[in-house]
């Protein structure tokens, strides 16, 4: 009993059938457009082809404008307080015509953000949020500094393209 | 002829089989481990220093960091020790909610485990075909928080927001796959001659070990003790989940593997009923702003994918961060079964034991 089924090898056959099911179906289904629904790729080829990412994805923090263009933030400075990296600064200020105040300087330290959202969370006024921008990788340490203005490395800008960042292509 | 003498050698701390940075000093005879030391602390970070300084809000986010496959646990034994501590009631909806996402995260790390586990004693398929499904697991956390790791997904009192539109149908998809593929592990695994050879009699501890060293989880139930924390001390809404304890006999490397198959398959279920049984109302209870502790201390502990997962907490009066915080980490504890599992056996056991015990290194050191 034991001889046999040393020579005809059961287990390994099974395991043999289930990795041929799935190779003769991603081998003949490669080439047509419709691929069943849970052969569909799982791997993506990501530079080439966006990546999908959910509603709630959580990026980096950006600060939002209203209709008018004007700064939301008023300053209440919660989400200074609330950041558990302690890396944002925000520098209270007034201008003229505007009735709140307004920041001077918002600075945000991205090397050591860890992307939490409690900033978003504990702000009130609607006025940062994460957006879903995912590469933040750069060459310099000082490109981690946003602030509210810069060489395109400012809270406002859509993301902090690095130099050699495939976003810029 | 030849003279026999003892030698010792180091496994890691950068070798891919420990899973991190574990480093374990074997003294050998030949090929047969004599003595084998586990030696930590290459990923020390003091969380639990840093948490002491932070508020009781912002101090889950380090629990991310600690077992960094299975975060919605760690944030799971957070959140509801603090609750505890302030004596405050989730809602029934974000219960279940926080169950279902636990589980999801059992399942989760549980794939990893075995994904790893089997990639170490040389199935590469079970590999890919285990991370294939975990994927789907980590695009509804990313549905639901916005983050696939370090997920940060409750809240103090509740959740921060519902789920998602389309994330109950998104699990409902998964929830109907699944079973199909856990079939396809066994099919490549159980029956498998390579993978009984490097696993049956592998690595065993007894019941007695366990207990006296305080192994939990799948090791301790492996070894024939039904002790789940989910059963002994039901948090969140686990009391009024049906599910079994899988427990063997055998107290070996195979029975792990089957033990943690039969929890995915509980875990499988739970997920159903909460899918099936989700109540309507909300997901935050009302809250302080600003919570201050009285002077008290609460130990509170969930049953992680790994074991025993505890947290406690000493408050101070008008404290706004714990006094003291001490976490009971699973790998840690379980990890001192090592030399127990290995000495006296060959070299090549030891990867394999590492690997049953399942541990993470994020969570060994803190
Ligand atoms: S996401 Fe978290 S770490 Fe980053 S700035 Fe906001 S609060 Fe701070
Ligand atoms: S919480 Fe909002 S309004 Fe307050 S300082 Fe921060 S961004 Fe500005």
């Amino acid at each position: 009993m034991r001889l046999l089924k040393t020579l005809i090898p059961g287990d390994i056959a099974a395991g043999l059938a289930l990795t041929g099911k799935y190779f003769g179906k991603v081998f003949f289904s490669a080439n047509r457009k419709k691929v069943r629904a849970h052969l569909k790729h799982f791997t993506q080829e990501y530079p080439e082809i966006p990546v999908r990412l959910a509603p709630r994805f959580r990026g980096r923090l950006t600060l939002l404008k209203d209709e008018q263009g004007e700064i939301k933030c008023v300053c209440c400075l919660a989400c200074e307080k609330i950041c558990p990296t302690q890396v944002i600064t925000i520098e209270k200020g007034k201008m003229e015509g505007r009735k709140m105040p307004y920041p001077v300087r918002y600075d945000f330290e991205m090397e050591r953000c860890i992307f939490c959202e409690f900033c978003v969370e504990s702000c009130g006024f609607d006025s940062i949020i994460l957006n879903h921008q995912f590469e933040l990788a750069a060459y310099n340490r000082e490109d981690f500094s946003l602030g509210m203005e810069g060489l395109g490395q400012n809270m406002f800008a859509p993301s902090p393209v690095g130099k050699y960042s495939v976003a810029e292509d | 002829m030849f003279k026999s003498e003892e030698m010792e050698i180091n496994l890691g701390p950068q070798h891919p089989s420990t899973h991190g940075v574990l480093r374990v000093k074997l003294r050998l005879d030949g090929e047969t481990v004599v003595k084998c030391t586990p030696v930590i602390g290459y990923l020390h970070r003091g969380l639990e220093k840093i948490c002491e300084n932070k508020t009781y809000f912002q101090g889950q986010v380090w629990t991310d960091r600690m077992d960094y496959v299975a975060a919605i646990s760690n944030n799971l034994g957070w959140v509801e020790g603090v609750e505890k501590l302030f004596g405050i009631e989730t809602p029934r909806r974000a219960r279940y909610i926080r169950t279902m996402l636990t589980e999801m995260n059992r399942i989760a790390s549980h794939l990893l485990w075995l994904a790893t586990h089997a990639l170490d004693i040389g199935a590469m398929t079970v590999f890919l075909y285990a991370f294939r499904e975990r994927e789907l697991l980590l695009d509804l956390f990313e549905a639901f928080c916005g983050a696939r790791l370090t997920t940060t997904a409750f809240r103090i009192g509740g959740l921060r927001e519902d789920l998602p539109p389309g994330f109950v149908k998104q699990a409902r998809a998964f929830q109907a796959i699944f079973p199909e593929r856990l079939e396809e592990y066994e099919t490549l695994l159980s029956e498998n001659r390579i993978w009984k050879k490097r696993t049956v009699g592998v690595a065993r501890i007894n019941a007695e070990d366990c207990i006296a060293l305080g192994v939990t989880g799948p090791v301790l139930r492996a070894a024939g003790v039904p002790y789940d924390i989910r059963k002994a001390f039901p948090s969140a809404a686990y009391a009024e989940m049906d599910f079994e304890i899988p427990t063997r006999p055998e107290a070996d490397t195979y029975a792990r593997y089957l033990v943690r198959l039969a929890e995915m398959r509980q875990s499988h279920r739970i997920i159903q009923q909460c899918l099936d049984g989700l109540p309507e109302g909300p997901v935050m209870a009302k809250i302080p702003k600003i919570l201050k502790s009285e002077v008290n201390e609460v130990y509170h502990a969930i049953e992680a994918p790994k074991g025993e997962l505890g947290y406690y907490f000493v408050g101070e009066k008008g404290g706004v961060n714990p006094y003291r915080m001490h976490v009971r980490a699973p790998s840690f504890v379980n990890l001192q079964a090592l030399p127990k599992m290995i000495e006296g056996r060959l070299l090549a056991d030891v990867i394999a034991a590492i690997g049953t015990l399942d541990v993470v290194l994020g969570e060994i050191d803190r």
